[in-house]
């Protein structure tokens, strides 16, 4: 059985996560506003049709871009020397400490109690589509998955193969991957919850819920 | 008891008067409420004896008050009576002005929207020994002096679509539609049948309605009154208001305000004020055929004598109707006429006129109904056509006419007697062939030895197989580069998609993206805007196309202030007088007339002028037996500068596409880039065919219209093309690269009977 | 040549390698990119040691042309190459690299001739206006039915006068690739309802509802001009012919040789060295009547009768130039190298020699190393080199990424190509003995997850055998 007491006490200990936003391709920096200790908000909206607060401008080929915070934080690290200056892709412009929000630290606990369906090897997954149409419309945990279920494709070095499931029987809880994101080998792709630790399940979050006090 | 009563009464018309002049107030308001107050405070300690005679007096005081502040009234002022709850409604004029009536299509509450109210009631009179009860069906709005459910009186689209069913129910038993429009505007909401295309289809049909309709404005707000006020006679409350957008909606926009700020009361009855709303007005506007007088400072559902005159005058407005259009007109009409002429001669309650008609009557009816909605707003616009113009305008359409009957009537008869009989002959020939011919071929080749030598057969049809097909197409058949191109495909710059989030799609290179692609991005299909040239070339083949009546040109018809810069401003910037335009082109060698609004001359509104001209253009389609394409590259909606003007567009154009229809044309419309609210909601969303061209947005109010009326959050795609589509308010969604070949598809597929290329 | 350029390489690998080496002989700086995934790549590596860490730029995507023009402009270059693959053969960024507001030079062919020349069914149409023999059948989509049956009747009744025995025509969707929307008709009967079934087909998947029909041609061999042509496009010159008929599936070539037959040492049903003479011919009047200006290759398919037909048209430098480099010389010169002979020409050098300079001699074969796996349908293969040796000598080129005995990670984004073997004989005999010695020595090893690490070795060595052979 599952101590979330302890497993709450310890992300307590440590309640936030370093986020670093880096350049996505190369072009000219201009920070927008904001400095160490500042506080910013991620995609909002009903939708999230609302972008995060805006963090720097990044022109390329005469561009400009914005660039927008990805979750709520406060800005540790800000690399104002680079303001007007040409980076390369990938380069570190700022850090966040996001404080986890409650549904992240549900699916942290969660972690430790779904059952969990690694990533065989490093490449791209996605869905089969009868199974995405099914997610996208009635959402997670309304997918039984059973052994030997052909569920994912596995998209590497431009070849696709199917991939069945393997594991207990029970709903898709959680989705770890993203789709065109690569997955390294022995990552978690997916949350399983047998259909018996349902009521398990729910009284984690429950907990979680009531415990973890979200700061606004 | 009485006496709690009359106290009430008095609060109320306290209560009222307050109301109407607003927070501001004036003076007169002031000492009428000290003396009020005064009155009140004093009441309880009024002996007996001298409480009628103080009951008296404060009552006269707040007559004479009332007659004064009369005077005073503002148009914004008029706004805020038309919207209180003590303002009489549907429901009483049914009750005082009507003999009997039942409501049908929903009670109160249970109603698919209570905010429509539709009744059959009866007339009754006395005409000479006999009682005669003339049924109508009556349909307004209702405001319900308040109540929540009515939503003010907003009618949601399926309110509109049940006022159009009895509308034909009405048609089907030949009796009169009194129509009552007490509404703010239509509930901007998009879900099936849709705000905007149910207005485009109630115009629509009340075009060509085959009963007399009689409309009364209390409170005409745009689009919403328009669904049921497409009328015979419009007879306007002298309280009420007729307007193309509620002057605080005007007021925002004038203020450019966004996310549901409120703009100052000062800049609001400015706006009241520039738009002309009201019934005085609309009379000299000549939108409103008649004013009935109302008590001072509104009507009140007890003034009695109000719907008397209210009666007489609804009873009169249809007498007039029907007798105009009666083979069998005599004294009554004469009677009738006279009366309109030296006043109160004859009291209508005593002139029986049967209301129902013959099917020579319905036609004239139509016929009428088109040509007085014809002459409106004429004014409206400036006429810089030349003299010889005009007549030339006046000539040609009887020379096409003549040419039309000519051509497509008399000659395409006897051009098919005769294609008929080349086409038997040619059959007869080709049996005479196959039989004489072929065998005496075969016989002879039995004679000369086996077919011809394979060696031989196999050359030749190499030859046909490795030799360079339509060599006069040229070796290089690359696909043809557009005729006009962006100047924004000149710049050296990379352009993102707005789906990049989502589909991921790369940078594009804005000389590559403006020209050769056409404006559409390669990755996710994403069309951005193009310029309305890009479309009058590349695909109206605007190059050879002749253009008409450029000359009719936007105003000011309203003197509103600061208008006159701002178009001349869009004159300048765009070359053009008005955003409407219009020509004549060959698409693959079809002829087709095209009316276009462009979004660069303010924003494509809808004002007199380019309502005359998109009338201009049905009309000489309609002559030519061409197909009319309304182009739509955006449209804002009515321009609301123009006030009524605009707004009186909607039945205008929608009338002269109704014709256009009905004498068998195909009336195709093309939304591009952004077409929101008026033109949507008529003569646009009335064509059975309606394409979209990917990417646009189609709609009635725009999302901060939407979210403030309605108090719900709008998605972020709830007005793209795709949606409009499963909505089923367009029929296609087209690729901008394609539109040629769709149309031309279109053109060949769908459409009336009397095209000349039929 | 006195102008000092820097050429930004649009490339990775092995291909980048041998643009900085070019750039290097020819006295010209570059810029070179790589992505995150390419870090431990040989050519950033080799661009660190030769041109310092200034010539070296991250970038997000290769496949993203305003990272290159970005970085162009950062670092100033002056002409861009594309290699091969990514944009070598994309004609709007050729044509964006010389219509931006600081245009610099494409070190490739003309962005028109690439546009032209880079679609088949136009390349076709130019072939056949200039007598250049091309794949019997119909050269533009067709839309119409009784066209496209006039034209399949034409091909079921050529090849019966040809005596092709199960003669047949192929339907294919024109806007398609890849083998989609191609089916084969045998009976002329049943043609009308497979015409439609692609046209659907066709209409539904690329919105066009264009159709090719062609003469189904069967085991043919791959062969391959090598054209070289000065900036102007007046003058050309070839530089032999190679073999490229060993294919995995999915058309990936593995091994090709140079020439592209040996008539004295393998008998053929036909007569090569016509064949050879006539595809060079139509090939050479064809790069001089388009004005072609640059490097770039006419691929052609030869029947077992020996009828040569025109495929297509690369725009570009090839993987397998190194192998028509091996077998030629020019003048003096020991050898050629076409990537500094297409950079040269390409900044605008003149040609400085013309055919009659151009000797050919020996054979030479290539060998495409990679991590794949033939038995099981030649599936790639990632992860990691741990050993990778072989036994250099005279006849033997290697181009590789792989960092010699170094620890190298295959990347998953992009093909998993090892290296580029090129071995010189001086007859068919003798290149297949050294071929065979080659990959006997070789020493490669490595891990993978899932199947384990493979390489197509065997598959090379087993292949070595028959070639050229017809």
């Amino acid at each position: 059985m599952l101590n979330i007491k302890e497993l709450l006490e310890d992300i307590k200990s440590n309640p936030y996560k370093e986020i670093i936003v880096r350049s996505p391709h190369t072009g000219t920096v201009e920070f927008a506003a904001g400095k160490s200790g500042d506080m910013v908000r991620g995609r909002a909206g009903t939708w999230g049709e609302k972008p995060g607060t805006l963090l720097a401008h990044l022109t390329r080929e005469k561009n400009k871009k914005p660039i927008y915070a990805p979750e709520k934080g406060e800005i540790v690290n800000i690399r104002t020397e680079l303001e007007g200056a040409f980076v390369e892709a990938g380069q570190e412009l700022l850090t966040l400490r996001h404080y986890l929000t409650r549904k992240e630290v549900i699916e942290r606990i969660l972690k430790q109690a779904l059952f969990l369906f690694r990533a065989p090897e490093r490449a791209k997954y996605y869905f089969i589509p009868e199974v995405d149409q099914k997610l996208k419309v009635s959402g997670k945990r309304s997918v039984k998955v059973f052994e030997g279920m052909d569920m994912l494709i596995v998209s590497r070095m431009k070849r696709e193969t199917p991939l069945a499931y393997s594991g207990p029987e029970g709903l898709i809880y959680s989705v770890y991957f993203h789709r065109g994101d690569n997955v390294d080998e022995g990552e978690p792709l997916l949350g399983v919850c047998p259909e018996d630790q349902l009521s398990t399940i729910q009284d984690v979050v429950a907990r979680v819920q009531s415990e973890w006090e979200e700061d606004e | 008891m009485d006496r709690e009563k009359r106290l009430l009464a008095l609060r109320n018309r306290l209560a009222y008067v307050e109301d109407v002049f607003g927070p501001d107030g004036n003076d007169s308001i002031r000492v009428l409420k000290a003396r009020a107050a005064e009155f009140l405070e004093r009441l309880p300690h009024f002996p007996q004896a001298d409480v009628e005679r103080e009951f008296r007096r404060i009552e006269e005081l707040l007559d004479f008050s009332e007659k004064k502040l009369e005077k005073e009234l503002t148009p914004m002022d008029r706004v805020r009576i038309v919207r209180h709850p003590q303002r009489i409604c549907l429901k009483d004029i049914l009750e005082n002005v009507y003999d009997n009536y039942s409501e049908i299509g929903g009670q109160g509450e249970y109603n698919i929207d209570p905010s429509v109210l539709i009744a059959r009631a009866i007339i009754s009179r006395r005409v000479g020994r006999r009682v005669v009860n003339q049924p109508v069906l009556v349909i307004g709005h209702e405001k319900g002096h308040g109540e929540e459910f009515r939503n003010g009186g907003s009618a949601k689209p399926w309110g509109n679509a049940k006022a159009l069913h009895y509308m034909k129910v009405a048609e089907t038993e030949n009796i009169p539609i009194h129509t009552y429009v007490f509404t703010p505007g239509s509930y901007p909401v998009e879900d099936y049948p849709g705000a905007a295309q149910q207005i485009a289809r109630n115009l629509y049909e009340m075009s060509a309605l085959r009963v007399p309709v009689v409309a009364v404005f209390s409170e005409g707000g745009s689009g919403g009154a328009e669904a049921v006020a497409l009328a015979d006679r419009r007879i306007m409350l002298s309280h009420g208001y007729y307007s193309v957008i509620s002057p605080e909606g005007a007021a925002a926009i004038e203020g450019r305000l966004r996310n549901g700020q409120r703009a100052d009361s000062a800049l609001v009855e400015r706006c009241a004020r520039q738009l002309a709303i009201t019934a005085q007005d609309n009379v000299a506007n000549g939108y409103v055929d008649r004013v009935v007088q109302e008590p001072p400072l509104g009507a009140r559902p007890d003034h009695f004598e109000f719907f008397k005159t209210l009666r007489r005058e609804i009873l009169q407005a249809t007498n007039e109707v029907v007798s105009s259009v009666k083979s069998m007109k005599l004294f009554r009409a004469m009677a009738l006429s006279s009366r309109t002429h030296r006043k109160a001669a004859l009291d209508p309650e005593s002139i029986y006129v049967r209301w129902d008609l013959s099917n020579a009557a319905r036609d004239r009816l139509l016929c009428k109904r088109y040509q007085r909605f014809r002459d409106m707003s004429h004014h409206a616009y400036r006429d810089n056509r030349t003299f010889m113009d005009k007549i030339r305008s006046g000539l040609e359409p009887l020379c096409w006419s003549l040419h039309s009957f000519v051509s497509y009537g008399l000659a395409r008869g006897m051009r098919k007697r005769v294609r008929d009989l080349a086409e038997e002959v040619s059959a007869e020939a080709f049996l005479i062939s196959e039989r004489v011919v072929r065998p005496a071929r075969k016989a002879l080749s039995r004679f000369s030895g086996p077919d011809q030598p394979r060696a031989e057969l196999g050359k030749r049809a190499k030859e046909a197989l490795t030799r360079l097909s339509c060599p006069e197409e040229g070796a290089c058949i690359n696909g043809d580069s557009w005729v006009w191109m962006s100047g924004r495909a000149r710049e050296d710059r990379a352009v993102s998609c707005p789906n990049a989030r989502t589909h991921g799609c790369p940078d594009l290179w804005a000389p590559d993206l403006f020209s050769e692609f056409a404006g559409v991005c390669p990755c996710c299909g994403h069309h951005f805007s193009m310029e309305y040239e890009w479309y009058f070339y590349n695909v109206f083949n605007y190059a050879e196309a002749q253009e008409f009546n450029a000359d009719i040109e936007s105003g000011n018809p309203l003197e509103y202030e600061g208008f006159d810069a701002k178009i001349e401003q869009a004159r300048k910037r765009t070359g053009r007088k008005s955003s409407c335009v219009t020509f004549e082109t060959s698409l693959d060698g079809v002829q087709v007339v095209v009316a276009s609004l462009i979004a660069p001359f303010r924003g494509g509104t809808v004002g007199a002028a380019e309502g005359e001209k998109f009338i201009l253009a049905a009309e000489r389609a309609q002559k030519k037996h061409y197909p009319f394409i309304a182009y739509v590259h955006g449209t804002a909606g009515i321009r609301i500068q123009e006030g009524v003007n605009g707004v009186i567009q909607m039945p205008r154009c929608t009338l002269a596409v109704r014709r256009y229809i009905d004498a068998g044309g195909l009336y195709l419309v093309i939304y591009d880039t952004n077409s929101y609210a008026g033109p949507v909601a008529s003569f646009l969303g009335c064509s059975p065919y309606q394409f979209a061209i990917r990417s646009s947005n189609i709609g009635f109010a725009g999302p901060g219209v939407i979210s403030e009326t309605t108090g719900m959050p709008v998605p972020p795609n709830y007005h793209k093309a795709y949606q409009a589509l499963s909505r089923g308010h367009v029929h296609g969604i087209w690729d901008r690269r394609e539109i040629r070949k769709n149309l031309y598809q279109v053109l060949l597929t769908v459409g009336g009977r009397n095209l000349y290329y039929r | 040549m006195s102008n000092r350029h820097k050429i930004l390489i649009a490339n990775r690998g092995e291909i980048a390698m041998r643009i900085m080496c070019a750039c290097r002989e020819l006295g010209h700086d570059f810029v070179c990119l790589y992505t995150p995934e390419d870090k431990y790549s040989g050519h950033v590596e080799l661009a660190r040691e030769l041109g310092g860490e200034q010539s070296v730029y991250k970038i997000s995507n290769y496949l993203d042309a305003n990272e290159i023009f970005s970085v162009a402009d950062q670092a100033n270059a002056t002409a861009i190459h594309p290699g091969y693959g990514f944009f070598a053969e994309d004609f709007r960024f050729a044509r964006r690299v010389v219509r931006r507001d600081r245009p610099m030079i494409f070190i490739g062919p003309s962005w028109w001739i690439i546009r032209d020349l880079g679609d088949k069914i136009n390349t076709k149409r130019i072939a056949r206006s200039l007598g250049v023999p091309t794949i019997p059948g119909s050269d533009r989509p067709i839309y119409d039915e009784m066209e496209a049956e006039s034209i399949a009747t034409h091909l079921f009744e050529f090849q019966r006068a040809q005596d092709i025995r199960g003669g047949m025509v192929l339907v294919k969707a024109s806007a398609g690739g890849g083998g989609m929307g191609i089916e084969e008709v045998q009976d002329p009967d049943q043609f009308r309802s497979v015409f439609r079934r692609v046209r659907n087909y066709a209409k539904r998947n690329f919105n066009d509802e264009g159709v090719l029909i062609e003469q189904r041609i069967f085991d043919f061999n791959h062969l391959e001009v090598q054209i070289v042509s000065e900036h102007g496009g007046k003058r050309h010159v070839h530089f032999g012919t190679r073999n490229c008929s060993v294919q995995s599936t999915g058309k990936q070539k593995r091994i090709e040789v140079a020439p592209g037959f040996a008539p004295a040492e393998v008998p053929y049903a036909f007569d090569a060295d016509r064949v050879l003479d006539e595809i060079t011919r139509h090939s050479l009047a064809m790069a001089e009547e388009v004005g072609y200006d640059n490097v770039g290759t006419w691929e052609w398919i030869v029947t077992p009768r020996g009828e040569p037909f025109l495929m297509e048209v690369n725009t570009r430098i090839q993987v397998e130039n190194g192998i028509s480099a091996a077998i030629s010389r020019v003048g003096e010169q020991e050898h050629v190298d076409l990537v500094r002979e297409q950079i040269r020409l390409g900044l605008g050098d003149t040609l400085g020699y013309d055919q009659s300079d151009v000797r050919f001699s020996g054979i030479s074969i290539e060998y495409r190393l990679v991590a794949e796996a033939p038995e099981r349908d030649f599936a790639p293969c990632s992860g990691r080199i741990l050993r990778f040796q072989w036994q250099e000598a005279p006849w033997l080129k290697m181009y590789t990424q792989v960092p010699k005995n170094g620890a190298y990670e295959i990347p998953m984004e992009y093909d998993p190509n090892l290296a580029l073997v090129i071995i010189w004989g001086e007859n068919l005999q003798q290149a297949r003995e050294r071929g065979v010695a080659f990959l006997d020595s070789l020493i490669l090893e490595g891990e993978a997850s899932g199947h384990g690490f493979s390489s197509n070795v065997a598959f090379l060595k087993a292949r070595t055998q028959g070639l050229l052979e017809f």
